[in-house]
């Protein structure tokens, strides 16, 4: 007979007075670093010239529509949209791969996974753009799509791709940023197929399922439900990743923030908004994730 | 190994094969650029945000001396004009990588560029100017002054005026910055000296700052650039065309009525932009 621990306490619902002297420490050094910035910075603030770069009116018609900085945004969460599932369906084709049977198979995606993990973003980001992206786009005719052909000047594109004309800029940046986030969530991918125990298998084996019927109805939905977490983790990071490439001048949040910085030269006002906008887009991200990830653990004891 | 497996192998190495040949055939150009653009009805213009070569106003639109000439220069061909708003450090390559077919963004000529590129004639000549901290710098009046261990100066990152702080301020400090209004920025709160720049900018922030910043030597210029167009080397048939579109452009007055309306004051321009009064 083994005697079990005795339970953890409940954690603590109410705050005690030390907790609010913490909060209050906490105030007093960011009141104090406020102080310093408005004491030592010899700054105009100026938010109206900024927050005209994020919505204008229209003189002609008087209505609001988006300018430079909310555009950036619509194209960051483009990015972050297709980019997520574009990195997941790789992540998943590669990280299936490294646990393949196929030597071959299991070279590539090694060899994928290495290479793009031992090479500093930006990096990567400048190769593939300037060597890769340039030559393989133009061969396969997509630097000289119709931007005026019904099939892409149509409002469906507009709001799935962004402007016609910015296609071609925006796939490179689009796969460049997949083809970087996805290396990682192979690794994922693979530690969730191993993860499952190696008798499950054996058993799925076992009573005659084909290798397909095996992943596909025990090994893909247990891996799933571990790899959620980290899942998401990862798709945030690749919204926040979408920043650099700003550097080959996709005309996202951040490069456009340069271009209104520099115009307006309202430094911090623009890059303190845009810092803004970033976290509410991951944190609203991360928010839809963790209410999938409780749905997806409802279903299992 | 099963015949199934071996089919697989042989699969995955033939769509190795078919993507690394893909990357290494390039189809070749054989048409010059400027059949190229009429061919396309559109010239391709890479450029930089860079007040007031070119900048954002209040709706959105780029403005500014560049937008004007590269506006003019497409009319001239008959054909639409596109921007393509480029990182400044990253500007070179995306030509090299035909991204867009010329640079018109205030790139002043240097052999070591030139190594790169094909430049036109000049279109414009643009002093580089320092613009100084008045605690700071107030009563520097030489080099000398300003080429000291203690002093920090201040310069956007891949201009030509940081080659000139280099080689007159050896013993400075330099700090690279990726725009210019974060380099005049940290002359304003005094953590640089002085800030390199080309003109007219310096004397505009002096203007938005008249008690913290003032242009350095008394407004006289460290130096003084050629800004041409950049293109892809191996075409001087195009060469031809755009340098002697600015020689043209020189003689009949156009460019230098559009470069005094953008750079002597901007008392006719601010209403757009909203810059800094």
């Amino acid at each position: 007979m083994t005697r079990r621990p005795p339970p953890p306490p409940a954690p603590r619902r109410r705050l005690t007075a030390a907790d609010w002297l913490l909060f209050g420490l906490v105030a007093v050094a960011i009141g104090f670093v406020v102080w310093r910035v408005n004491a030592v910075l010899v700054y105009n603030w100026n938010w109206s010239r900024v927050f005209g770069f994020v919505v204008r009116v229209d003189p002609e018609t008087g209505a609001w529509v988006a300018n430079l900085l909310l555009q950036g945004l619509f194209t960051t969460i483009r990015l972050a949209f297709w980019g997520t599932i574009l990195a997941a369906i790789i992540g998943l084709v590669m990280g299936y791969w490294r646990t393949c049977e196929t030597l071959a198979l299991r070279i590539v995606s090694r060899t994928y996974v290495e290479l793009i993990r031992n090479i500093p973003p930006l990096v990567f980001i400048f190769i593939f753009y300037f060597f890769i992206a340039s030559q393989l786009f133009p061969a396969i005719g997509l630097d000289s799509i119709d931007t005026a052909s019904p099939w892409v000047d149509n409002a469906a594109f507009r709001i799935a791709f962004g402007d016609p004309r910015l296609f071609t800029n925006f796939l490179s940046g689009l796969i460049c940023l997949a083809l970087f986030e996805a290396a990682y969530i192979t690794e994922i991918v693979r530690a969730g197929i191993q993860s499952v125990p190696k008798g499950q298998w054996e058993a799925g084996r076992a009573i005659g399922l084909s290798r397909s019927n095996l992943l596909r109805d025990i090994v893909f939905p247990q891996a799933i439900r571990k790899i959620l977490p980290p899942l998401a983790g990862q798709f945030i990071t690749l919204i926040k990743d979408s920043a650099i490439i700003s550097l080959i001048s996709v005309q996202e949040l951040t490069f456009l923030a340069t271009e209104v910085a520099a115009s307006t030269t309202k430094v911090f006002e623009t890059w303190i908004l845009v810092g803004a906008m970033y976290f509410v887009l991951c944190y609203f991200f991360a928010f839809v994730f963790a209410r999938l990830e409780r749905r997806a653990g409802r279903g299992h004891r | 190994m099963r015949p199934w497996t071996r089919l697989k192998t042989a699969i995955a190495a033939a769509a190795v094969a078919v993507a690394g040949l893909a990357t290494a055939v390039t189809p070749a150009s054989a048409e010059g650029l400027l059949e190229t653009i009429q061919k396309r009805g559109k010239l391709m213009v890479g450029m930089s945000t860079f007040v007031p070569w070119a900048m954002r106003d209040k709706e959105g639109n780029l403005i500014g001396f560049e937008i004007d000439v590269a506006t003019k220069l497409a009319e001239d061909m008959g054909v639409e004009v596109e921007f393509v708003p480029t990182a400044w450090s990253g500007i070179i390559p995306a030509l090299l990588a035909e991204k867009f077919d010329v640079i018109i963004g205030g790139m002043s000529i240097t052999p070591q560029r030139n190594l790169t590129v094909n430049f036109t004639a000049p279109y414009a000549n643009s002093g580089q100017q320092m613009a100084a901290n008045i605690a700071l710098a107030g009563d520097f009046e030489t080099y000398d002054d300003f080429n000291q261990t203690s002093v920090n100066l201040a310069c956007r990152r891949g201009v030509v005026g940081c080659t000139i702080l280099e080689k007159h301020f050896p013993k400075a400090n330099i700090l690279q910055f990726d725009d210019d209004a974060q380099a005049f920025q940290e002359v304003l709160n005094g953590n640089a000296h002085a800030v390199i720049s080309s003109a007219p900018k310096p004397a505009f922030w002096s203007e938005a700052n008249p008690d913290k910043i003032e242009v350095a030597f008394n407004g006289a210029n460290l130096s003084t650039g050629n800004e041409g167009f950049a293109l892809r080397k191996g075409d001087a048939d195009a060469l031809n065309f755009f340098s002697n579109w600015i020689l043209v452009n020189r003689s009949n007055g156009w460019l230098a009525e559009r470069h005094d309306y953008w750079f002597k004051g901007q008392s006719a321009w601010i209403d757009q932009v909203a810059l800094e009064q």
